[in-house]
Order: C-alpha cells, then structure tokens, then sequence
C-alpha cells in the first residue's frame, strides 16, 4: 500500500470524538436529565440514558415517515424517524446546513440514518421534550436498519448487564435520576423490536 | 532526607490513580516519623505510604518485605523495582544521555539480565560520575516514576560503588505489542520514514514486527544516524514512552545493530466494526503533487505547499472520516482502491464527474458520502497514530445466527 506521509503525520492531539450510541425511540423519549461534563462553554452536553450511560451523540436508523420545514427568516426542518418502538422526533436548522439540505432533499418514507446530539427540552407546562439534532443524515437500505435493530438491541442489553452489575458511576448516578426506572422494560423493547425483524 | 522530594513522590503516586493528598501534610509526617520517632526514611516513606492506602482503600501489593525495616539494601533485579521501592542493584552502564538540568549530575540507563531501567544522578547526591560500559553498585536509590517511565534516582542517601566485573549482557528483544514504557529491545523493520516535525528532529517513522508497529524518534546529537528505510535492525535500550496513550521508542539511548536478511511485518492489523458517521472535508476526488516522492493534496487553486502550483496534477481519492461501534470512534483513512470498491465509484468515473459536472469535485464528495455515511462497515488495517489506514473496508451482512443469539439474549429472565 502506497501511503502519503502527508496523511499519516497530522495529529489530531488528544481530541477523542464522542461515540454515537445506540438507543430505541423508547428509551431515549424516557430521558429526563441533561448534564454537562465539565464546567467549560465547550464541555460537552449529555443526556442520561435511563439504561445507565451518557450519550452526547446518537445513531440510530429508522424510517423518515414525516418532514416539514418551517420558519420564515430562520428555516429549519423537522422530521419523524420511526423504528420497532416508538418515534424520535429529529430537525436540522441553518446553523446544520449540511445536515438541513440532507434532510430538505429526502421524499419520505424513506430508510434513514441519523448521527445526531440527543437533545432535552423542558416544556412551560413541565413534560418534556426529546428531539435528536441531526448532524447529518442519509438515505440507506431495509438491510442496514435490519443491522441497526441489531446493533440498538445488543448495546441496549449490554448496557441493562452494567445497570445490574450497579457500580458504574453513570448507572448510580441513574439511579438517583430516575428512582423509579426499570431496566426489564427496555429489554422488553429490545426483544420486540428484534422480533419485528422477520427471520 | 530531602522531605518535600519525598512528599512529592508520594503524592504522585496517589494522584496518578486519581486520589488527590497533601503534600505539605506528608512531608510532615515524614519528618516527624524521621525526626521525632528516629525511623529509618525508607520505612517512614513506606508507613506514610501505607498509611494513605489504607486511607483510599487500596490494598499493599505484593508485602513481600513490605514491613522489613531497611529493606532498601536488598538486592534487586532491576526488573523487579517498582515506583515507590528503595532497591539496591547490581547492573552495567549501557548508555549514558545529556543531563537535562543543572541539578542533575548524570542520566542514562542501567542494566543487568533482567532488564534495564533509566537513572538519574543529582548533582547533590556526590555520586561518583559512572562510565559507559562499567558495573556499579548501588545501594539504597529510589524507584519512582517520571511520564510513566520508571526512574532509578541516585540520591544523597544512596551508596555507589564501581565493580570489577565483565559478563556480557545479552537482552531479549521484546514483541512489539508487548512493550510499555520503560527500557526495552525490540527486532524491527523500518516500514516507513515521516517528515520531520521539530527541526531538532533526526528522524521519524515507524518501526515493525510480527507483532506490530511503534513511532520511533531519534532526536539530532553527535555520532547519531539515521535508519535506512526496509532494513531490520536489533535495538536494544531504547526509551518506551507514553503519549495520549500511545507508545514511541526514543532511540537516542539505545544500542543498535542492523542485520542481514528481512522479516515479516504483518503488524498492527486491527479489524473494527461499526458505522461510518462522519465524512470529513478532503475526502472524494483530490489532487496529489506530481513531484517525485512528494504526492501530497494539492489545495483548490492546485497549490502544493512544498511546490507551489502544479497545473499537472495528479488525481486520487480518498475517504477521510470516522468508524463508530457505539463505545469508541475510530478515525480511519481509506485509499483509492478501497473507496472505489465500497462505493463502487472508480477514479475514472469520479474524474468525468469532477470535469463535467457543475459541482465538480463537490459533486464526487457528495455522491461518495451518499454511499457510504450511515453504513455499517469492517475496516480491516493497521493502527498508526491513532488512525486506522485501511487496507479493506466491506459492508456488514445480516446474520440470521446473531438475530436468533439475541432474541434468546433479550427473552431470557431479567
Ligand atoms: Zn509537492
């Protein structure tokens, strides 16, 4: 293989990129707490996961069954991306223009995936709202969802095993979030979902 | 004993592991336990030491000793010392360096059949100035640890003795997925030469064997050479350090030979699985210098920053962006002939789109991108650097096994 030093020798530093999980519509619309990591402008942003880990970023692969655009001087988009349990509510604003003219160019229904920052909004009346900022996102096949069902329901019991196991300082902190959270609930929606796959 | 050079080794101890203490009420310890309580400094150091891992709940590795008072005049090998060990050694000067610092005396590394260690000399300790090549010994130094590198110190308290002795040491190269940081061998080839990033820089690359890959650096000083690009060579004595959790060998202060013949490098293979979430800017179609031996991305207006401009340009492409399992985010590279078999784009067809269409080079961006972002992907490559350069990249098939391991996974009791 022919290598370019060029490409090998710039150092990103000690940047770490935060990983995208894999989260089912119905745990993430269960999401009550955002916090941030450090007391920095910069640090990032996380949602707690109900599960017992902190997302700051998203990846999740649905059907896209509803899009809208909307404002007048600050147009945005909206969108519904729908997967085996339930429904992430997604938009892409001017300050995304990639991920707004993805979105903007895409007929629904369509087969999406989403990398996005998982965002919550408390609303005047006290109930609140989760929507998934999108970073970007593309059209792809019936296979990669299928693969994404996969993907969601493996990292989703993965992480209800460390819930159990109990001494992650996330999982504590989950625990003291969401008092009355039970992890067999998800595992149920994992299991729903994988069955929704035909074998 | 010099309290406060105590205090803070002590203190890094525990904050290397996260657990924040006191200097300033260490070091009082230390020296009432020293002053008022006549205890020997090396048992004081321990006490106070055990003391805080009783504190943060640590249990006392390996108590062999541990309570021994005076057990600094044990004789060690020297791969058995540990941070926080007063050890006595026997060992061979195998390389000495420039003193970094005025209160340094000297620095170098000394060996004996178990391995090696690097040492350092303070000019207050009124050691006797070594030789390269002589054996010593030395009684009472202290093992601590400098950037994750142990460090044999020679202080005031400790004794040093040249030896008459002349056996020959003859150490193990080690593997290279093997190594940390320390003193180490290694029986490498050199598979690449980098630019020199620092003009005090001899040279850079990256040494290979069956094992893996490693950065290596020598930096420049009289009656050292450069390593010739393909050659293996055995290195004994260099320096593992850490960086951001990666590892370089420094070979100022090693011993190297170069030897006949080749050997395989399959190292650094490493296969991950995941999903592709980002496409960074400079992947699709780019423009590559012309001038032998540079290659390198010409920017829009066919700028080479060596070459200036280069109106013949050269076509490539290449996928820039980043792998993501869901845990961790892996930046990864992938080269012409991998991008044009996962996205099915050849060169040739990215060239007439880049020439023809309005958008030109942005339109090639974009329709690879459209391929690949969101897919679930196994890269197979080699690690450097931090970044994965990626010799193969498929598309993950669904596997009827693992829907059906799940299912049994996600019904099973909770
Ligand atoms: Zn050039």
């Amino acid at each position: 293989m022919i290598t370019n030093p060029q490409d090998m020798t710039r150092k990103e530093g000690a940047f770490e990129r935060e990983p995208a999980r894999r989260v089912f519509a119905t745990e993430l619309r269960e999401c009550r707490y955002q916090f941030k990591d450090g007391e920095d402008e910069k640090s990032p942003t996380f949602v707690l996961l109900p599960t017992g880990e902190r997302s700051n970023r998203i990846f999740i692969v649905g059907t896209l069954t509803e899009k809208t655009r909307q404002g007048e001087q600050n147009i945005f988009y909206r969108g519904r991306v729908v997967d085996p349990t339930g429904t992430f509510f997604v938009m892409a604003g001017s300050y995304q223009p990639e991920a707004m003219q993805q979105l903007a160019k895409i007929e629904t229904p369509a087969f999406v995936a989403v990398i996005g920052k998982p965002n919550l909004y408390q609303k005047p009346d006290g109930s609140f709202m989760n929507s998934v900022r999108v970073e970007s996102i593309t059209v792809v096949d019936k296979d990669t969802r299928d693969l994404w069902v996969l993907d969601a329901a493996k990292q989703t019991l993965d992480r209800i095993d460390i819930f159990n196991i109990g001494t992650a300082p996330d999982v504590i902190k989950t625990k003291e979030q969401y008092p009355n959270s039970d992890p067999a609930v998800f595992r149920r929606a994992a299991y729903d979902a994988l069955a929704q796959i035909k074998m | 004993m010099d309290y406060s050079e105590a205090a803070e080794r002590i203190s890094r101890k525990f904050s290397k592991s996260g657990k924040a203490v006191d200097v300033k009420k260490i070091e009082g310890k230390l020296r009432r336990l020293v002053d008022e309580f006549g205890v020997q400094p090396q048992e004081a150091e321990r006490s106070v030491t055990n003391e805080l891992n009783k504190e943060f709940n640590i249990p006392t590795a390996g108590s062999g000793g541990g309570s021994k008072a005076g057990s600094g005049n044990e004789e060690k090998k020297i791969a058995e010392g540990v941070p926080g060990d007063w050890v006595t050694i026997v060992g061979k000067v195998v390389a000495l360096s420039a003193p970094a610092s005025p209160s340094i005396a000297q620095s170098g590394i000394i060996a004996d059949e178990s391995g090696a260690i690097r040492f350092v000399a303070w000019a207050k300790s009124n050691a006797p100035a070594m030789a390269e090549g002589s054996w010593y010994h030395i009684e009472s130094a202290v093992v601590d640890e400098f950037k994750g590198v142990p460090n044999l110190k020679i202080h005031s308290g400790t004794t040093v003795k040249e030896i008459s002795e002349d056996r020959s040491l003859i150490p193990t190269p080690v593997p290279i997925k093997d190594l940390h940081p320390g003193i180490a061998g290694v029986r490498a080839k050199v598979i690449q030469e980098w630019d020199a990033s620092h003009e005090r820089m001899l040279q850079s690359g990256l040494l290979g064997d069956e094992t893996g890959t490693i950065k290596f650096v020598i930096w420049k000083e009289p009656g050292k050479e450069k390593l010739v690009v393909g050659a293996v060579y055995t290195i004994f004595y260099a320096q593992v350090d850490e960086f951001n959790g990666r590892l370089s060998l420094n070979l100022n202060t090693a011993t190297i030979m170069q030897e006949e013949g080749d050997i395989p490098v399959s190292g650094g293979e490493t296969a991950v699985q995941g999903s592709i979430v980002h496409i960074a800017p400079g992947s699709g179609i780019i423009k590559r210098c012309p001038v032998e031996g540079c290659n390198r991305a010409l920017s829009r207006q066919n700028y080479c920053p060596i070459h200036e401009i280069q109106p013949k340009f050269v076509y490539d492409l290449r996928i820039k962006g980043w792998l993501d399992d869901g845990e961790k985010t892996h930046n990864i590279l992938l080269q012409r002939d991998v991008v044009e078999s996962l996205t099915g784009i050849t060169l040739n067809a990215a060239k007439e789109i880049a020439e023809n269409n309005p958008l030109g080079m942005d339109e090639v961006f974009l329709q690879v991108r459209d391929k690949v972002l969101g897919r679930y992907v196994i890269c197979h490559g080699r690690e450097i650097d931090g970044r994965i350069l990626v010799n193969t990249c498929e598309r993950v098939k669904f596997e009827t096994s693992e829907h059906a391991a799940l299912l049994n996974r996600a019904g099973g009791s909770s």
